[in-house]
């Protein structure tokens, strides 16, 4: 399988009142096109320092991030934002949108913005509609954000992160504020999109959210400990053993 | 704890705190610098009149062996209390030289020693003169500007047989004197230089007058009894020396409509953002009310910060307000020593009215935490929470590129937030424009027909004015202008000149005497003139009266004047009333067939050229320049230029014009810069996050500067639409005091519509987008730190 991301050598640190802070140190990993990782790990590990890194909202200090075969440490800001824009999708923990715009509208923006797919603005909210159905909330596609649930709010943030088709998409414990049913829908949905043949990279504390990735890279003080290849998971019956050798694997390493 | 919270409050919120310290220096500044000076402004002439010790009468005698006159008359009455006179002499522009240059003189200039000063002077400090040095000369304001001389320059004096050089000690305040409409220039010297004058003879016969300062119990009857004594160049109570003033009240006026306007948006900006602030507090609010601390002490933490903040704002405020203040007063206050005996405690109460006003409106705002649970406490914080509709504009509809839909629909979604900013911005600029319609006005030919008959060109000549008037009957004067019109034929000029003649006669109207003034036009005819009222008067005993006559002496049209001229008192049938600036409106128009003396005139305004070919404007004005070579004089002006020099306030109007211009750049500037960087921290969140999708550093400045961009140009537009009605509201009763019934104002769109909306808009955009650079600092990264 061809590589999305390969990381070298990175590294970052943060200077903190004199004090030196390396929070990423040498790491090293691959992701292939169509993989969906989890990165786990104790908190203050460098997890989501990681995520940032990789997906050009924070600098590296130094190592190469190759994405999609173009080294973006070294692209400027400007080249980043577009990256970001027409490349990549983000997911949050918290459900941030911008408050004065709809549902719907929050979704259409990043397309309105870029100029990827040429589409007219007819087009686009076409789009953006049909990606709402298929995550269950076109009903909501007129509310403002402070109307609908928690969940349907990150499945919007999540139809958002889609709208102009990324190669990868970044989610920051995208299920860390959503209820056990809210959380299981979203991952439902993103496991929907990453059987589509989207790269998915995303950061979790809950194992069993881990346990539905191919692949679990697991950090502790900058440094990633272990990979655990899991394969991709061909039904839903799987998921008790997964977790299971997930659990197993992270008690070997001490979490 | 308290003290342990506030102290983490004012650390971890740096920025927030420094915008409202910001807000309330600002607002300090101006509320204490506009009360002081409004208290100035109302003071007005009243402080000047009391510190130069004028008296509540004066007069200027002049003529042939007329001092001496005076104390015959006023020792003997009971209506004077107390009188002081002081000798001057006389002279006329031909006399002086600045600097080996010709000078101009509007009206006869008066020398005297400082010795002998019966008024008090001040020089441009406000600082009273105490002594001139021999060979140095004070001289008034208003004739230092308008010859364009300065402290150091000479002065050489030829008159009579006396030659003397004097260099200039310092510009003078003359409160009887010194006003636009007065005109007369002072020149101070020192007693030794003033005796040198007095001996010689000819200026000891011809050129001296005197200067009396009367205090009176009874106005009318002084008047009346002055009426008998020759010589008398001008008297007047001193209301009218106070209505001379008026131009120079105008712009004090001005200032406080400017004073009230700066309060207004100090108040409004303070108001927004402490209830801005405040909305921030609220989830901390809830949190302490969550863990149990009582309302009582959770507000008085608030009070507490804001009271720091506000004693810290107002202390530094208050030490800005002093020299802001004075630039303010500065270019009002040329002619005037204006001022109050309050002084700086204007200021600190002021500044603690702010203090005061801060406290109670933060209190008032954390008031309502008490009606609240935790939960509600922290909701109500509007920042990140809505719980209104959203505004119908959507952006599936709209067909604006996405940072322009981002920068209206936030407006839209929250008008309450920009309108503090329209309202700011509409305020500054409806002043800048009041104050460019005013000046363009007075700059324009409109008011010309206040002054007579609206001619092609007019021009100043001292020397055949006084010749004209030095004859009896009319003919003298016919000469000059029949002078005037031989010489312009001589250049192949066809032309009439006409001239306006001013008299005071006495005027008796249901029992009760008056003296005066009265207006004539030789070589025009009456029907010439504009009347807003009634019928042009047909024969020599009708006449035309303005509002202000009709005001003072109570007569209307159809009544009948009994009118004193020369030795024949006849009646007179008012016809019609008319519109004029001249002697603040308090003018009788006389038919042209009434047989005046020009010997016995008050004085002669400019004379008048109509050509009579009827050419064009461009031709006129080539004219005029051609004339000024013809009779080797610079006082030839066409109808806007006349008015100009007979208002006289142009070039200070410009000052005020610019003046407000930089207070509303400094405004917009201040407004801009804070408000934004109190957008820029409200919105770190979303910023962030619409980095992290993708949108650019400069995406995100486009957004914001597009808001105020938005704002901005809503609030000059307004500006612009308000300030026709807001001119006419304002500037017309200024105007009327003047002696005009309704103004028709000169527009000039180019600088209302372009230039100064231009400069407006730009230095809005520039004060936003530095300010918005800042929102570069912000990261995709910094969405991990969202609450």
């Amino acid at each position: 399988m061809e590589t999305m991301i390969k990381v070298s050598d990175l590294c970052k640190t943060y200077i903190v009142e004199k004090r030196q802070n390396n929070v990423l140190r040498n790491v090293n990993f691959e992701v292939k096109k169509g993989d969906m990782i989890a990165i786990m790990g104790p908190s203050g590990s460098g997890k989501s320092t990681l995520l940032y890194s990789v997906s050009g909202m924070d600098d590296a200090t130094s190592g190469e991030i190759l994405f999609d075969g173009k080294d973006i440490t070294k692209l400027s800001g400007k080249e980043l934002a577009k990256l970001r824009l027409d490349d990549m999708g983000f997911i949050f923990q918290q459900m941030y949108m911008l408050k004065n715009l709809t549902i719907l509208d929050n979704i259409v923006l990043p397309a309105m913005q870029s100029n990827k797919r040429k589409e007219t603005k007819e087009e686009i909210i076409k789009r953006g509609q049909e990606i709402m159905r298929k995550l269950g909330i076109i009903e909501i596609a007129d509310n403002d954000i402070h109307e609908v649930s928690g969940g349907q709010l990150q499945r919007a943030c999540i139809c958002r992160s889609l709208i102009n088709n990324p190669k990868v998409i970044f989610a920051d414990e995208p299920t860390g504020a959503l209820n056990r049913s809210s959380s299981e829908e979203v991952l439902d949905e993103l496991l929907k999109i990453n059987n589509e043949g989207t790269t998915i990279m995303m950061v979790t504390h809950d194992s069993k959210v881990a346990a539905k990735c191919q692949k679990v890279l697991y950090i502790v003080d900058g440094n990633i400990k272990g990979e655990f290849e899991l394969g991709k998971m061909t039904s839903p019956d799987q998921i008790r053993d997964r977790e299971r050798a997930v659990n197993n694997w992270l008690l070997e390493l001490g979490w | 704890m308290i003290k342990n919270i506030l102290k983490k409050d004012l650390k971890r919120k740096k920025t927030m705190n420094i915008i409202i310290l910001m807000f309330v220096i600002l607002a300090s500044m101006f509320v204490a610098s506009s009360v002081n000076n409004i208290i100035t402004v109302i003071n007005g002439t009243g402080y000047f009149f009391e510190k130069a010790n004028i008296g509540n009468y004066d007069l200027i005698t002049m003529g042939q062996n007329v001092v001496g006159n005076l104390d015959e008359v006023l020792s003997k009455e009971d209506c004077v209390q107390e009188y002081r006179t002081e000798t001057v002499i006389f002279g006329s522009q031909d006399n002086f030289k600045a600097n080996g240059k010709k000078v101009q003189v509007r009206n006869s200039a008066l020398i005297q020693s400082l010795d002998d000063a019966q008024e008090n002077f001040f020089d441009e400090n406000n600082q009273k003169v105490s002594t001139v040095e021999n060979g140095k000369v004070y001289i008034t304001g208003g004739f230092m500007k308008e010859n364009d001389l300065k402290v150091g320059d000479t002065i050489s004096v030829e008159h009579g047989n006396v030659k003397a050089t004097w260099e200039i000690a310092g510009r003078l305040k003359d409160a009887v004197l010194g006003s636009t409409f007065m005109g007369n220039p002072r020149f101070l010297i020192s007693r030794e230089d003033y005796e040198l004058l007095e001996a010689d003879e000819l200026l000891r016969e011809y050129y001296r007058g005197e200067v009396c300062y009367i205090t009176t119990s009874d106005e009318k009857a002084l008047s009346s009894v002055l009426s008998e004594i020759d010589g008398i160049a001008f008297d007047g109570s001193i209301s009218v020396i106070r209505m001379c003033y008026v131009m120079d009240m105008v712009i004090a006026g001005l200032l406080i409509v400017v004073s009230i306007c700066l309060i207004i948006v100090a108040f409004v900006v303070l108001k927004f953002t402490i209830t801005f602030t405040l909305n921030e507090e609220f989830r901390e609010i809830g949190v302490m009310k969550a863990i149990g601390i009582t309302d009582a002490k959770i507000r008085s933490i608030y009070v507490v910060k804001y009271l720091a903040i506000a004693i810290f704002g107002a202390i530094l405020g208050l030490f800005g307000s002093i020299p802001f203040g004075n630039v303010m007063m500065k270019s009002v206050s040329e002619n005037m020593v204006l001022g109050n005996d309050k002084g700086i405690m204007i200021n600190i109460c002021s500044v603690l009215v702010v203090v005061l006003l801060i406290v109670w409106y933060a209190y008032f705002c954390t008031g309502k935490l008490k009606k609240y649970s935790p939960i509600d406490a922290i909701r109500s914080g509007q920042s990140g929470e809505r719980f209104k509709k959203k505004n119908g504009y959507r952006m599936t509809k709209s067909k604006l590129h996405a940072t322009t839909y981002l920068a209206i629909n936030d407006i839209l979604s929250n008008p309450k937030r920009y309108l503090t900013i329209v309202l700011a911005f509409t305020i500054c600029s409806i002043l800048v424009f009041m104050c460019v319609n005013t000046t363009e006005t007075l700059k324009s030919d409109r008011l010309v027909y206040t002054f007579g008959k609206p001619s092609d060109a007019y021009y100043t000549n001292v020397n055949k004015a006084m010749s004209g008037m030095s004859g009896d009957g009319k003919d003298a004067v016919y000469e000059a202008l029949d002078e005037i019109e031989d010489e312009l034929a001589e250049h192949g000029i066809p032309a009439k000149a006409s001239v306006e003649m001013q008299f005071r006669y006495k005027v008796e109207f249901e029992g009760e005497i008056y003296k005066l003034g009265f207006q004539q036009g030789y070589r025009t005819q009456i029907t010439d003139y504009l009347y807003y009222a009634g019928e042009a008067p047909q024969n020599e005993h009708e006449i035309a009266i303005t509002e202000q006559i009709s005001q003072k002496i109570g007569a209307k049209i159809g009544d009948t004047l009994k009118i004193t001229i020369g030795d024949q008192t006849d009646d007179y049938l008012i016809t019609a009333y008319f519109e004029s600036m001249n002697l603040m409106g308090e003018i009788i128009r006389l038919h042209e067939d009434v047989m005046t003396n020009a010997g016995n005139s008050a004085s002669m305004m400019s004379f008048q050229i109509d050509f009579t070919d009827h050419p064009t404007q461009q031709v006129i004005d080539e004219r005029v320049e051609e004339m000024k070579d013809i009779f080797d004089c610079d006082e030839v002006f066409n109808a806007a230029g006349y008015t100009e020099y007979c208002v006289g306030v142009v070039d200070t109007m410009q000052g005020v014009e610019y003046l407000m211009l930089a207070i509303t750049i400094l405004v917009v500037i201040l407004v801009a810069i804070l408000m934004e960087r109190s957008f820029i921290s409200d919105e770190k969140g979303e910023i962030a996050i619409l980095k992290a999708i993708g949108f650019s550093d400069n995406d995100i400045v486009k957004w914001h500067v597009m808001r105020f961009v938005i704002v901005s140009i809503s609030a000059v537009f307004l500006g612009v639409i308000l300030s026709v009605p807001v001119t006419n509201l304002a500037i017309t009763p200024i105007f009327g005091m003047m002696g005009m019934h309704s103004v028709s104002f000169e527009y000039n769109l180019f600088q209302i519509c372009l230039l100064f909306p231009g400069i407006i808009l730009a230095v809005t955009t520039l004060a936003a987008g530095l300010t918005a650079l800042y929102t570069r600092t912000i990261h995709c990264r910094d969405t991990a730190g969202i609450e």
